[in-house]
């Protein structure tokens, strides 16, 4: 809890903003085309107005952040639009992008969660070179060709489901292969240590 | 961390800088507009602009003065680089990179407003890379690429390191030689016995318990050859890791608090454990047996070519092919056995997550699914375990047998040789026991290149922290003054980042035997400045003076050993609470340790425990309270009467009873002695001389507890404050029982 709460003896300790607090969190608005307005910015963001907001007032926000609420399982429903400063708020939640918004408004939001998640998809291996503990990789994404080295411990390639596996580098970075089935036999043959 | 990358010259065409300017920050952007990798785009900051390069062409061009936002913004698995502008006030996207680069990117944007600002002071970034940027490989905790820098390289270190050990080398060589030298004879010995006794009418009763005789001694002079090498190996590299132990942990000990900081603890100690082992390992195991086999290889096939070169020939042709098959089987094993290993990891992982998990297990019911789980992880392990042994099983024999076929070969030709009459029997069975004597070593040999890799990897991690300049030492003219206990803060100014000050332009004159209160809210750098006079970091600008003397001229031991500090955490050792008091002043007697003792209201619960003062206390021993360790800390610290007592946070711990005790303990003690306290409950701090409260950086209010309370600002504000929480503690506290 900041200072600035606690400025003035006469002021009483704030009960009051704590219960507001915790109603704002509890607090669940689903966005959809009928009470939200996204646009573009200049800059390459996304601006949302809420013309009817929270107690009639409209709402403005330059630039929110579009986050997705299951990356993995579910890319495209459950889309919480936050605050962009860093104890980030949410404004609300987009129930289905397929469904609760117009097909510009869609794009528009996509264009936001591409910028967002960054994890190209592996489409061609070419190379995994073992070497003391780490495992070079020479691969073709869907974002162009790429190199990483990855530890080679257990945490480093991680099956989302059966067939799908999920690669962190030394870095952070991460890549996907949607189906491992579909490689070739020659590289199902490079990646079986990690299977 | 770099964060000056060349930039190639493709880029630096698209970039004319003007008079006096030049690049002060440079990093790869590797995600395109479109969000694909690319190689060909860069942020450049120069001392007047920035740019974002592309190619050769110019994406970005802003000057500095113009940027009013810029910050780097990390997202999931990449990072943007996001900006204002005077002439434009919306976000605006500059650039977008991967997680290699957005730690750099941070650093970089901050060196850029710095550079607005007109700051000349470079960013730097004391984070390892965590793979070399140059050429890709991965960097094991290193700063440089022991690849790509040119410094002397770590294998030269290394053997100046063992030129310490000539005497134990040369003796090693020497045995090494013999030992060659012998296992080429004992052939010679056989064929000679053969040749000369074992023909029938030859030989006699005698002549083979002569042979017999020499065997057994031979033998005998290799076994204690052996022993007499192996044990020399195995002290030199004891030696040598305990060496290099012994210099690694002297290092750790010289550098900053700030260089072990950047490390997580483990890592420290594994270079000083695991990595130092390593050495030692090699010694004994690779080092050794290298230069025998090698020996030993070269000695047999001069001999062998002596004997009948083309039979040499024909035995090393399937040399290459038992090297290759060697090497392939072992890859494939090492493949299986890593599966196995993975797998195994799994299980236990999985074991330990329910183990530790069993509370929430058992409240939830769900100890059959939990079963069932776990089940599916072991027979995936059984599995594979199965399996592997089968084939390690069935493709040993198969190895050996291709490892062994130039054996074949030899005894063919060598016994048509002997039926040719160009042999003797007793030559064919030396060269067949040369044979496989260059076998022998051919396999373990394959296994050198990892050894060798292990050992400078561990080498790498060795030297690096040897290398690294210790920050804070005595320098020469550094003198031991007695401590009379007037502090000093001129325009003291100091960050643990360079971009970041926590403190600036501190001005504070403490006078001897003065207790300061150091107020303000939490980061604001109360710690920090007490860290500054412990002196475990140096200032970045300003003066800090103890008794007029610059501290950097003071002789670091002599003035540690006057002051008592006493930290909210506080660390005691393993051993008893005697030897733990003893810590600081080694000499002290019982009587001392008791006065110490009482005055921090700890000689009452030391004497209740079964042992006293030679209670143990530490990792097995007895367990001591928060508060209990924070009285023999205090206790701890005011033993050796230091002139400088830092109390940080020193009696939270501590219920308000026993808080008052020491605290008036303490007044008795602390007359005369300069004493900084910092407390979170600020009632502790009431009587202290002054009260400094620090917000922002900067020191904004300085006074008694009644002039500052007059003066109803800061101070004020966080004592009513306190106030007010405990009244509304002390509701809680009465509903509670109410409800329950």
């Amino acid at each position: 809890m900041g200072l600035k709460n606690f400025e003035g003896a006469d002021e009483e300790f704030n009960l009051e903003q704590m219960e507001a607090e915790t109603e704002e969190m509890l607090r669940m608005r689903f966005l959809s085309d009928t009470n939200a307005k996204f646009e573009r910015t200049a800059g390459g963001f996304v601006s949302l107005d809420i013309p009817e907001g929270e107690d009639g007032k409209a709402e403005h926000y330059d630039r929110v952040r579009v986050v997705r609420s299951f990356p993995f399982t579910a890319p495209n429903t459950y889309i919480s639009i936050r605050t962009t400063e860093e104890k980030s708020k949410e404004i609300g939640i987009i129930r289905d992008i397929a469904k609760d918004v117009s097909k510009e408004t869609r794009k528009m939001l996509e264009e936001q969660m591409s910028l967002r998640y960054f994890t190209p998809v592996i489409t061609k291996i070419n190379d995994i070179k073992e070497e003391y503990g780490h495992a070079y990789w020479d691969v073709v994404t869907t974002e162009g060709p790429c190199k990483f080295v990855i530890y080679m411990n257990s945490s480093s390639v991680v099956s989302l489901t059966d067939v799908r596996l999920m690669i962190s580098d030394l870095d952070g970075n991460r890549f996907e292969i949607p189906d491992y089935t579909q490689l070739s036999a020659g590289e199902l043959k490079k990646l079986d240590l990690f299977l | 961390m770099n964060l000056l990358f060349d930039l190639p010259a493709a880029q630096r065409s698209a970039f004319t800088p003007a008079d006096g300017e030049e690049i002060k920050y440079c990093s790869p952007c590797d995600i395109d507009r479109d969000g694909k990798l690319t190689h060909e785009r860069y942020l450049v900051v120069t001392n007047r602009r920035l740019l974002v390069i592309s190619g050769s062409q110019t994406e970005t061009d802003l000057a500095l003065s113009d940027i009013t936002y810029l910050k780097c913004d990390p997202l999931v698995n990449n990072g943007l680089l996001i900006a204002k502008t005077v002439q434009n006030d919306t976000e605006q996207i500059l650039a977008r990179f991967t997680m290699k680069h957005v730690s750099r990117v941070a650093f970089i944007a901050k060196g850029a407003l710095l550079l607005r600002d007109g700051i000349k002071k470079q960013v730097i970034s004391r984070e390892y890379d965590k793979t070399c940027p140059i050429c890709g490989r991965a960097l094991r905790g290193t700063r440089e690429c022991p690849k790509c820098s040119h410094k002397p390289s770590v294998l030269w270190k290394f053997f100046k390191l063992c030129g310490a050990y000539k005497g134990w080398l040369a003796i090693i060589a020497v045995l090494m030689a013999c030992v060659a030298v012998i296992q080429l004879v004992i052939p010679k010995i056989q064929q000679i016995f053969i040749d000369d006794y074992l023909m029938p009418g030859k030989g006699g009763w005698k002549e083979i318990g002569i042979y017999a005789g020499a065997m057994i001694g031979v033998t005998i002079i290799t076994i204690l050859l052996h022993v007499l090498r192996y044990w020399m190996c195995i002290s030199m590299g004891t030696k040598m890791s305990m060496d290099l132990r012994q210099m690694l942990y002297k290092k750790v000990q010289l550098l900053s608090l700030s260089f072990i900081q950047d490390r997580r603890p483990g890592e420290l100690m594994n270079r000083i454990v695991s990595d130092t082992a390593q050495v030692r390992r090699f010694m004994e195991e690779a080092f050794s047996g290298m230069f025998s086999c090698i020996i030993t290889m070269v000695s047999v096939v001069i001999y062998m070519v002596m004997m009948d070169w083309k039979l040499t020939i024909m035995s090393v042709i399937f040399v290459p092919i038992a090297l290759g098959f060697s090497i392939s089987f072992r890859k494939n094993i090492h493949r299986r056995f890593h599966m196995q290993w993975h797998r195994f990891d799994k299980t236990n992982s999985g074991l330990q997550d329910i183990l530790s998990g069993m509370r929430v297990v058992k409240s939830f019911g769900t100890e059959e699914q939990e079963t069932k789980h776990f089940r599916k992880l072991t027979d995936d392990f059984a599995k594979v375990q199965e399996r592997n042994e089968v084939f390690w099983a069935s493709l040993f024999p198969l190895v050996s047998f291709v490892m062994g076929l130039g054996i074949y070969v030899v005894t063919y030709f060598g016994g048509v040789g002997v039926l040719e009459d160009r042999f003797t029997v007793g030559q064919l069975q030396q060269f067949i026991t040369y044979t496989w004597m260059l076998y022998g070593p051919l396999g373990w040999m394959t296994f050198l290149p990892r050894m060798i890799t292990q050992l400078m990897t561990s080498l790498e991690r060795i030297y690096d922290v040897m290398d690294e300049e210790p920050l804070i030492r005595d320098h020469e003219e550094a003198q031991d003054i007695d401590l009379k206990g007037e502090v000093e803060f001129k325009d003291v100014t100091f960050g643990y980042r360079s971009y970041e000050p926590v403190l600036e332009k501190i001005n504070l004159k403490v006078k001897p035997g003065e207790m300061i209160g150091l107020v303000g809210a939490s980061g604001t750098g109360k710690s920090t400045m007490i860290n500054l006079i412990m002196r475990l970091y140096e200032v970045d600008d300003g003066q800090l003076l103890i008794d007029g003397k610059d501290i950097n001229d003071l002789k670091i031991e002599k003035y540690h050993s006057q002051i008592g500090v006493v930290l909210q955490e506080n660390f005691l050792f393993a051993g008893t609470i005697y030897n733990n008091l003893r810590f600081a002043k080694p000499d002290a007697t019982e009587e001392e340790i008791i006065m110490a003792a009482k005055m921090a209201n700890a000689h009452d619960f030391i004497v209740k425990t079964p042992d006293g003062y030679n209670t143990y206390v530490g990792e097995h021993g007895y367990s001591l309270s928060g508060g209990e360790r924070q009285r023999l800390a205090i206790a701890r610290a005011i033993l050796n009467k230091p002139k400088l007592l830092i109390l940080d946070e020193a009696t939270s711990a501590l219920d308000t009873e026993s808080e008052y005790l020491i605290q008036k303990a303490l007044e008795r003690l602390t007359a005369g002695c300069t004493t900084f306290a910092i407390a979170h409950r600020l009632s502790t701090l009431k009587d202290a001389d002054r009260l400094v409260v620090i917000d922002g950086h900067h020191i904004a209010e300085v006074g008694t507890h009644n002039e500052l309370m007059e003066k109803k600002g800061i101070y004020y504000g966080l004592v009513t404050a306190q106030l007010q929480m405990q009244a509304l503690k002390g509701e809680d506290a009465e509903a509670v029982p109410a409800g329950a």
